[in-house]
Formats: C-alpha cells, sequence, structure tokens
C-alpha cells in the first residue's frame, strides 16, 4: 500500500468502527499500520494452497464431566 | 543458614528446609518481605505487596507442621515465596495488567486455578509484579507505575512483557514467579535479567482467571533461577480446566523426576539461518557455547521463519487491539503512549490478512514438526542481544537498524507463534564490553515435551554452562 492508499484506508476504516483518531494519535497509528501492511505483505508472497487451512480451529463443547473425563483418558 | 541467607538459594532448598524444621516459613516470608522492601525502591518490580494475605499463608503452614501434619510435609513447594505478573487475579486485588483503566475494577473474587495450584503446592503468594500495559511490549518501560529496572545493571530494562516477574527473581525478592507469554513475554525478560524461564507448550497451562492479551497465542509460564525449581513449579501448575478455550484435555506428566535422565541421547541441533542473521555477536557467542555444551554439532534451518514472524506480529496486532476496541474508543488517552497506536491500527488490520496469518501459522508448524522427526530438541538466541539501557530507541544488530522495542521479540516470536515448549538458560559473559549482563539461549523441543526441555536445562545448570544468580544489589 502507498502511504496515501494507508491514510485514506484506515481514516475510512475507523470511521467504520466508529473509532476516533485524535491528531495527537494518526501519525503513530498510519506508522504502525504501515507495519503491519509490510508484514502482511510478506506473508502474502508465500503462496499457500486452498487446504492450508488456518491454525485457529473451533471444538464443540461440552461441560459434562464425563466427556471431559473421556478425553483425558 | 538463616531465612536471609536461604532465601539466596533455590526454592527447593527453601521447600526442604522448612520441611526439616531448619527454618518456618514465617521466617522465609519476612525474609522475602524485607528484601523486598530493601530493594523496591530501585528495581520496581512490585506494584502490590500482599503482606498480610502471606503472613497469614506462612502461620497456617507453620501452624500444621507444628501440629505434626504430614500432608503438609510433602508440598512440594513448602513455605516458598512467590509472585505473579499483575495480570493474574489476585482474590482482593483489582487485576490492572499493567494498565491505568482497570484501576477502577472491582478486585478480582478468587485467584487464578495457578496462583490457587501453587498455593496448594504450600507456597506463599508475596505480591503482583510490573508489567508492559496489557502485555504489549518487550521492555516493562511502563508510563503508569514506572520502568522496571534490571537488577544486575539499574540503568538498563529488564524486559517484557512480564518484567517484573523476571526482575524480582534476579533481584532474589522470590525465588519464584508466574508470567506470561504472547510474543516472548517470559524468554525476553529471562534473557535480560538472567534467570532460566519455561513457556510450555500453547494450551498446556489454563489460563482463565488471567487477563488476555491475544487469545490465540497467550500462554502462561514461569521464572526461576534452577531448572529443577522451574520443574517444581511446573509441575505443580499442571492440569486441565475446561474453563480455558485454549487448554487442552491432557493429563499432568511431571517433570522433576524425569531431570535426572539427563541428555541421554536426545539429538539436539542449533537453528541457523534466520536465527543467527538476526542475532548479535553476543546472542552468536550465548548459543555457540550451550551448543559446545551439549555437544550439538548440526545447524539445521527451518524455513519462512521470517514469515512466520510476520504472522504472528499481525495475529496479535489485530487480536490485541480488537480486545481493546471499546476503550479505544472512549478513552484513547489512558492508555501506555508506547503501545497505544499499535493497539489502535491492529483495530484496523483487513481480515484478510490476519486469516492468511493464521493459515501462514500451521504452514509453518508442520514444517517445525517434520524438523522434529530428526531432532528432540533445537537451540536458538532468546533476545538479538543483552539488555539495553532504559529508553532506547533503536538497536544496532548486525548493521540493521532496527526499533528496539518491537525487536527484542525478533528471536522468540516465531517460535511462541506455533506453541512450542521452550525453556530459556541464561549464559554470562557473552559480550566482552559488558560481561556483567545475561543473554538466554531458548532450549525447543517438540509440543508437549516440556520433559525435555527442561532435561537440557538441567544438564547446562548443573555442568555450569548456565546459571542464575541473585544481582548484588546490597
Amino acid at each position: 500500500m502507498t502511504p496515501t492508499e494507508i491514510e485514506n484506508y484506515v481514516d475510512a476504516a475507523a470511521a467504520a468502527l466508529n473509532l476516533p483518531l485524535s491528531p495527537e494519535h494518526r501519525p503513530g497509528v498510519l506508522h504502525y499500520f504501515a507495519l503491519a501492511s509490510g508484514l502482511a505483505d510478506l506473508v502474502a508472497a508465500h503462496p499457500l494452497g486452498v487446504t492450508d487451512d488456518p491454525a485457529e480451529s473451533f471444538e464443540p463443547i461440552s461441560l459434562s464431566r464425563d466427556a471431559v473425563n473421556k478425553r483425558l483418558t | 543458614m538463616n531465612a536471609p541467607d536461604l532465601l539466596n538459594q533455590s526454592a527447593a532448598d527453601m521447600a526442604a528446609a522448612v520441611r526439616a524444621g531448619l527454618t518456618t516459613a514465617t521466617a522465609l516470608t519476612h525474609a522475602s518481605l524485607d528484601r523486598i522492601s530493601a530493594t523496591q525502591p530501585r528495581v520496581n518490580a512490585f506494584t502490590a505487596v500482599t503482606v498480610k494475605r502471606a503472613l497469614q499463608t506462612a502461620a497456617d503452614l507453620d501452624a500444621r507442621l507444628a501440629n505434626g501434619d504430614t500432608t503438609v510435609q510433602e508440598l512440594p513447594l513448602l513455605g516458598v515465596p512467590f509472585a505473579v505478573k499483575n495480570l493474574f487475579d489476585v482474590a482482593g486485588l483489582t487485576t490492572l495488567a499493567g494498565s491505568k483503566i482497570e484501576r477502577g475494577k472491582s478486585v478480582a473474587a478468587a485467584d487464578a486455578p495457578l496462583v490457587a495450584r501453587l498455593h496448594a503446592a504450600g507456597a506463599v503468594l508475596v505480591g503482583a509484579l510490573n508489567m508492559d500495559e496489557y502485555a504489549y511490549g518487550f521492555t516493562t518501560e511502563n508510563s503508569h507505575e514506572g520502568a522496571t529496572h534490571n537488577p544486575h545493571d539499574l540503568t538498563r530494562i529488564a524486559g517484557g512483557s512480564s518484567g517484573g516477574s523476571a526482575a524480582a527473581v534476579a533481584a532474589g525478592q522470590v525465588p519464584l514467579s508466574l508470567g506470561s507469554d504472547t510474543n516472548g513475554s517470559i524468554r525476553v525478560p529471562a534473557s535480560l535479567c538472567g534467570t532460566f524461564g519455561l513457556k510450555p507448550t500453547y494450551g498446556r497451562l489454563p489460563r482463565n482467571g488471567t487477563y488476555p492479551f491475544v487469545a490465540s497465542l497467550d500462554h502462561l509460564g514461569g521464572f526461576a533461577r534452577s531448572a529443577l525449581d522451574l520443574a517444581l513449579m511446573y509441575d505443580a501448575l499442571q492440569g486441565y480446566d475446561s474453563r480455558d478455550s485454549g487448554c487442552v484435555a491432557r493429563r499432568a506428566e511431571p517433570t522433576a523426576s524425569e531431570l535426572a535422565l539427563g541428555l541421554n541421547g536426545m539429538r539436539i541441533a542449533t537453528l541457523g539461518g534466520y536465527f543467527h542473521d538476526q542475532a548479535g555477536p553476543e546472542a552468536r557467542t550465548a548459543v555457540a557455547r550451550v551448543a559446545q555444551a551439549l555437544g550439538a554439532q548440526q545447524v539445521v534451518e527451518l524455513p519462512e521463519v521470517a514469515r512466520a514472524r510476520a504472522a504472528a506480529f499481525i495475529i496479535a496486532n489485530s487480536e490485541g487491539g480488537s480486545l481493546h476496541l471499546p476503550d479505544l474508543r472512549s478513552r484513547a488517552a489512558d492508555f501506555e503512549p508506547l503501545s497505544r497506536d499499535r493497539f489502535l491500527a491492529g483495530t484496523l488490520l483487513p481480515a484478510a490478512w490476519v486469516h492468511n496469518a493464521q493459515r501462514m501459522r500451521r504452514w509453518f508448524a508442520l514444517r517445525a514438526a517434520e524438523l522434529f522427526q530428526d531432532f528432540d530438541v533445537l537451540l536458538a538466541p532468546a533476545t538479538p542481544c543483552v539488555a539495553p539501557t532504559i529508553g532506547t530507541e533503536w538497536l544496532h544488530i548486525n548493521a540493521q537498524r532496527l526499533p528496539a522495542r518491537a525487536s527484542m521479540g525478533l528471536l522468540s516470536q516465531p517460535i511462541s507463534c506455533i506453541g512450542l515448549p521452550v525453556c530459556a538458560v541464561p549464559v554470562w559473559g557473552c559480550d566482552p564490553a559488558l560481561p556483567h549482563l545475561p543473554l538466554a539461549v531458548q532450549i525447543i523441543a517438540a509440543p508437549w515435551r516440556e520433559d525435555r526441555v527442561l532435561r537440557v536445562a538441567h544438564h547446562l545448570h548443573m555442568t555450569g554452562a548456565a546459571s542464575a544468580p541473585v544481582a548484588s544489589l546490597g
């Protein structure tokens, strides 16, 4: 992203989240967003296939003591 | 040996002395409280000292011993003082997580499970410890509480975000402490303060009762001045708790009884590539010394480490920022100035960046799993350099100019990204210009093999290659 694209995106995304950015905070926010953008580019440059799943996974929840004990055995 | 002298020894020695009637839990607690009073103005590790609770707990233990209660004799941490990062719930204290914003909140109704487990093991809580606000930092230059100072050089940072936890152990205030590690927050301060630090496998220890930072990456663990003490504490902490969404249902796997097995044919290699390129000369020296002490001659590489570190940064930035979005909307000015703008930016990251980062993370975890088919333990520096002075803005590592506060985690972040267990072991005198400062090496194993990292750490301690002396603060 170019510096102008970052400014435009940050202002629009902050507005969408109803997140006020004060004049004293905005330069720092732009700096750190640019840093994250560069790191996101680094990740995006690595080829991943459709079967490369995310590390996050959801596990159905049971509070039953029996279910917990069964898993621990 | 009197209690103040005993306080400089190991937790195992302290418990043995109380068990044998050579001292009392009360005497040890007084020694700890006195040491905190004498050194707190210089170190600033504590944000609360729980004097009344500590003395009552110690008195209860001593009374049980006097009454011939045999069960108390068997407690592994009998009478041992400990303290916790102030993101752990402590009954009767407000859980601050290093912030100003939480100060007005209600006090915790109960101890966090890990605090309760150490209490049940006979340890005596003496207080809560300083940290980077909401755990987002590597320096513990906390603007609300003041910086924690490195006990081995008071002009320097203690590291973070569990800086108070490492400093309290290095200063001899307590022999054990608890902290958390999302991107390096146990291993970085252990490296800079010269203590042993254990970050167990992601999902091993329950996190309920602590203030979260990044649920996808948060680990809890601890600090000690020996691998044996770490193992004793870690064994007391283990156990599944379904109230933590990230806790994995596994039975406890004790480690202290395994330490005597030593290296016993373990296949050990040094991580090269990124972990060499991003390490300063003193960090390379520390790893070389540990590799030599272990007879580890092979150098191996994990692929795409920089991208894994980038993935960890994005996940932490996004999850951490999103968690605090309501307060960032309404009272951004009350956040720590050193991390506020990073939190604000983190709320704005596109979902696709975070999703890709989570996919990169799994890809990298698979590559590490493949490497662990050929090796049991891998070595890497915990930090790129020794502790910088407080207020340092830039680091110069191998001709790179890097922002100091973000870069102390360069070498720890890729490992916590995939949840591997690590013991940080401190090595001394690696920087000829700063021989009084330590730097730790990460002893890394496959998931759930905390036994291996602790066995290697214990071997290094027993052979003198690694050590964690109490700082000479007078």
